[in-house]
């Protein structure tokens, strides 16, 4: 399980933040004393920073700063300064995403899983049951034969997988997806899932994706 | 500064000249001077009476001609003072020194609502801050609470939203430059509008072509996410109710210019309110019979690229499609490489 240490001074967003996160299936730990926020937080020993930049004490640039003589612990910052040049300031002192409040939570929740992925490669999983996974061709094959998955469907196919076992939701799914710059309607996912379910049928993985009624997919 | 004017305004001083010579002429007369003297007395006096009005007239001609070809020749009237010489006769320099004051006190006065402007600026956009905390707090709750419906999470977009274009009006209105140009990719800018946008544009169905947008081009990408919203937020206000709605978004590359169209299938705009849509406050007969309109969201983003160096055309035919293209230069010196 990562752990997320949250950097953020509003105690509703805090808490709110928290249980989010929690939801998700993260360990989370709060600042609470901005007094001496760098050395809570090289002792949290957490897996991803989300630092805000409106903080008590010290700015969160310059706390960034800081943070990254010491280490290489990914960081997220979150402000509600909608503003370029704050952007490319956080960026240039290391930090590993930038989100503007407000932020819609599902997206901040891929942006937190996106870079825990790219920092922490083991945490990608290559195979599925009995089948290797080829993400830069889009095909799972089985040793013999190859099946060769459209982009859509590779990406739920990911999505489903990275979280084996437990529900992802529609909006997850989408959400990726759009991310990926494929904007499609609802009707297509409906689509797009029910063929990568008779593809895998048909590859010797009957009954992989299962639907879990109003709440989404999970993959066995 | 014309001459017959100057002395139609010396009338006075000429008559009274005249007088006084009818009485040294009636004077000299009765003493029994002879009249050839008496002319050339008259002679001189009136020698010295022309002599006196033409020095008085190119005096204040070099003044006021230079006065009026600089009055004439500047951009900004109000640094007329400062260009202008005092002039080397008292009344010019009178009024020289009051023409100093008065720009002065006028410069006073405009620094102090310039003060007062940009003091407003920090504090709306200081208050934007404040105020998209509460909103990202709801925002966090009606997420952990599945149970209080998706209707609150919409509402609460639409304050997000309402926020947003407080915060870019203020930006379009002040000359600060508080923007970052820089190398940016359409298509990057597209889809984190796209992504935060999904559920809106999902819920109306909205078929979305996003073709050839891997390009990039030198602006601000806050900047132009927040006009892409804009756009394909007004696309959403007015598609037509006979078809499919649908949004095209592509870019055309030409030899010195990059130019983003974001074409609809909506209702379009009259051609009458066309020239107009661009300007403050206008809304048009779409705002009138449609959606309603507050006539800001286009002079915005006319502002923004104003600002920002782009260029930003409309082109649409009645109830067939609207596309709002923005060009932006391709200037290579720009590039950091």
């Amino acid at each position: 399980m990562n752990k997320i240490y949250i950097i953020e001074d509003d105690k509703s967003i805090r808490t709110e933040l928290a249980e989010l996160l929690k939801n998700a299936g993260y360990e989370t730990e709060c600042l609470t004393d901005f007094s001496d926020s760098k050395r809570h937080i090289l002792e949290s020993e957490s897996d991803l920073i989300l630092l805000d930049i409106n903080i008590p004490v010290v700015n969160g640039e310059t706390l960034l700063k800081e943070i990254r003589r010491e280490t290489d612990t990914p960081v997220i910052m979150i402000t509600s300064r909608t503003s370029e040049t704050d952007e490319v300031l956080s960026m240039s002192y290391g930090a590993d995403d930038y989100i503007t409040k407000p932020y819609n939570p599902t997206i901040l929740l891929l942006r937190i899983s996106a870079v825990l992925k790219r920092s922490y490669k083991e945490n990608i999983k290559t195979s599925y049951r009995n089948l290797q996974i080829n993400t830069a061709k889009g095909s799972l094959s089985d040793g013999n034969d190859e099946l060769i998955l459209t982009k859509n469907e590779m990406i739920i196919f990911q999505l489903l997988l990275d979280h084996q076992g437990q529900i992802v939701s529609r909006d997850e799914l989408m959400t990726t997806l759009w991310d990926n710059e494929e904007y499609i309607n609802d009707n297509a996912l409906t689509v797009n899932i029910s063929r990568l379910r008779s593809k895998l049928a048909d590859f010797g993985c009957e009954n992989a994706i299962e639907t879990r009624k109003k709440q989404g997919y999970i993959l066995i | 500064m014309n001459f017959r004017k100057f002395l139609a305004d010396k009338i006075v001083s000429v008559i009274i000249s005249l007088c006084a010579w009818l009485i040294i002429w009636d004077f000299l007369s009765a003493f029994h001077i002879r009249s050839g003297q008496i002319a050339i007395i008259g002679i001189i006096y009136f020698m010295a009476d022309i002599l006196k009005i033409l020095l008085e007239y190119f005096r204040r001609k070099t003044f006021y001609t230079d006065l009026i070809s600089n009055t004439e020749n500047l951009d900004k009237k109000y640094l007329l003072s400062a260009m202008t010489e005092s002039p080397n006769f008292y009344e010019g320099q009178v009024f020289y020194d009051i023409l100093c004051e008065t720009n002065k006190s006028m410069c006073d006065n405009i620094a102090e609502y310039r003060r007062h402007s940009t003091e407003f600026k920090e504090y709306i956009e200081l208050w934007v801050h404040e105020v998209k905390l509460p909103v990202a707090s709801l925002l966090l709750m009606c997420h952990n609470n599945p149970e209080t419906s998706e209707k609150y999470s919409e509402q609460l977009r639409r304050i997000d939203d309402c926020i947003e274009n407080v915060m870019y009006y203020v930006r379009s209105e002040n000359a600060e430059k508080d923007y970052l140009i820089k190398e940016v990719s359409l298509k990057r800018v597209f889809n984190a509008y796209a992504v935060k946008n999904r559920e809106e544009l999902q819920q109306r169905n909205v078929i979305i072509k996003a073709e050839n947008l891997d390009i990039t081009v030198m602006t601000d990408s806050k900047w132009l996410e927040y006009i892409i919203g804009q756009v394909i937020g007004n696309s959403m206000k007015y598609f037509s109710p006979d078809r499919e709605p649908e949004i095209n978004i592509y870019a055309v590359e030409t030899d010195d210019t990059i130019t983003l169209h974001m074409r609809d299938n909506g209702i379009g705009i009259p051609l009458s309110d066309l020239p107009y849509i661009f300007e403050k406050s206008y809304t048009g007969e779409n705002g009138r019979t449609h959606a309603k309109s507050t006539g800001m969201g286009l002079y915005i983003i006319k502002k923004l690229c104003e600002s920002l160096g782009h260029d930003v055309k409309a082109c649409s035919v009645q109830n067939e499609f609207t596309d709002i293209s923005i060009t932006f230069g391709k200037n290579n010196f720009m590039k950091i490489e």
